[in-house]
């Protein structure tokens, strides 16, 4: 069976009423899982739709419940979500586990790579991107689908829950020595932020390249909740601003603002202030995570046949350009007492 | 280092070689051409400079265990023995991968006995190893 005849036919039965596929072309990026657009077409009306399907090998292992409930709980709150449709943990008639969701049509999405992404809309669209951030951080999880899904830290536990998990990742899956990021680790264990001052939805993959605009200056999507889960705020923060996502820039994050005017859209937007020796700890845990993920990369392009590029390019040039990343972090901490 | 060059450029012949089901035609698959000759650009440079960085930096692990072993640890002087004699990546590549798990070890020993300036010297040699590892993507316009 196609994709498409495999579509329709799960379709066909939920809604019970006749679907049509149509349409259907597989999106390049979102290398944590198979993404495509289709159309369909049900009692003669048409909707635009995406279908987001486990790969068969992936830069991270996520759990699509957790992102499926992350577009349940911002759809419809103000921020451009797209509207779930229908998760299928356990494959029905796709084979692998599945969600599908709402189709967000007119805009593009930027690649981290590529020299000043946003040209002359920078600024509206880093105005956006780090308000609806804030937006993200203000709103109280236990409210959200997500709650019922996700486990919720201790305020003072949200740091060792994510450091350990990534650690445990590199453990997992380093097929050579990484001094840097071991030595990185160990700092970050050495020193620990202060608690939570609020627990908040993060994104887990808030960054340039992970959202839609329109070309305009207006965003009108927020993409790849995958990795989303309840924490600390200034985890998403940290991880927006990494400078991995901002390509030969350094007067700016995410290509999009100065640093400073970031952070105070977001406060403002979330309510929240800034600790600066919290957020330190955060921006460092950023790089952490992101070499944690280039590793599995590594490993994955290995497991798969070394059929996936991306997954080669990721575990290859993306873990060199983290490694300078974290050794200069690293190089700017104070010696040991 | 993973992957290795081999590898990614096996990978590439692959990834071309693989007829794609009609679904993944179009844009899928010209962004995946578009990567296979990222990495083909990017392997140019590392079978241009990869060697030279392996050598570098297993010299400079080496130097550094040696000076310190007299003070952390004569495992460190005997991790230091050898030379690169064989310029291959993949045999640079195991002998650097020892190396750096020596390295590891000896970072931890120093940051337990609070060593200040051998942590300082040891954070700048990463900094140095990261950037000798460093490949260039050239600045791609914005679509």
């Amino acid at each position: 069976m196609t994709l498409q005849s495999q579509l329709e036919a799960y379709l066909t039965r939920i809604w019970e009423t006749p679907a049509r596929v149509t349409m259907i072309a597989r999106i390049p990026g979102g290398a944590s899982r198979e993404t495509y657009r289709f159309d369909v077409e049900v009692g003669g009306e048409t909707q635009g739709l995406i279908l987001r399907r486990d790969p068969v090998g992936s830069l991270i292992d996520t759990e699509r419940k957790l992102e499926f409930a992350a577009f349940r709980s911002f759809h419809g709150s103000g921020l451009p979500v797209p509207e779930g449709v229908a998760l299928e943990e356990q494959g029905a008639e796709l084979e692998r586990p599945f969600f599908i969701m709402g189709r967000i049509d007119g805009g593009k999405a930027q690649s981290p790579f590529t020299v000043a992404p946003y040209g002359e809309h920078a600024r509206a669209i880093g105005e956006q991107f780090y308000g609806h951030l804030g937006a993200i951080a203000a709103a109280d999880p236990a409210t959200l689908p997500i709650a019922q899904v996700a486990d919720t830290p201790a305020p003072d536990a949200c740091w060792k829950r994510e450091l350990d998990y990534w650690e445990g990742v590199i453990d997992a899956d380093e097929e050579h020595p990484q001094p840097i990021v071991r030595a990185c680790i160990r700092r970050l264990r050495a020193s620990p932020p202060p608690a939570a001052r609020k627990l908040s939805v993060v994104h887990g993959d808030y960054r340039t390249g992970n959202f839609m605009h329109d070309g305009q200056g207006r965003i009108i999507a927020l993409l790849d909740w995958e990795m989303a889960h309840i924490g600390d705020p200034l985890e998403d923060l940290g991880w927006a601003m990494e400078p991995l996502w901002c390509y030969g820039e350094t007067d700016r994050v995410s290509g999009m603002l100065p640093r400073e005017e970031a952070i105070a859209i977001w406060e403002a937007a979330s309510g929240l202030t800034v600790d600066p020796a919290a957020f330190a700890w955060w921006e460092l845990f950023a790089s952490v995570k992101g070499q944690a993920i280039w590793t599995s990369s590594a490993k994955e392009f290995r497991a798969g046949g070394l059929k996936d590029p991306v997954l080669g390019l990721s575990g290859w040039y993306t873990a060199r350009r983290q490694d300078v990343i974290l050794a200069d972090r690293l190089a700017a901490l104070e010696a040991l007492a | 280092m993973t992957p290795t060059v081999p590898e990614l450029l096996l990978g590439n012949f692959v990834c071309l070689m693989d007829p794609p089901p009609p679904e993944s035609s179009g844009d899928f698959l010209q962004s995946r051409i578009g990567v296979t000759g990222m990495i083909s650009l990017l392997c140019a440079q590392e079978a241009e400079r990869g060697i030279a960085a392996r050598v570098w930096e297993n010299g400079a692990i080496r130097d550094l265990l040696r000076r310190a072993a007299p003070t952390y640890g004569a495992a460190f002087a005997e991790a230091a023995t050898g030379e690169d004699t064989d310029l291959s990546l993949a045999a640079t590549d195991r002998a650097n991968a020892d190396l750096r798990r020596a390295l590891i070890d000896l970072h931890i020993a120093v940051e337990t006995a609070r060593d200040a300036a051998l942590d300082t010297e040891i954070r700048g040699l990463y900094v140095r190893m990261a950037d000798a590892r460093r490949l260039d993507l050239p600045p791609l316009p914005a679509g």
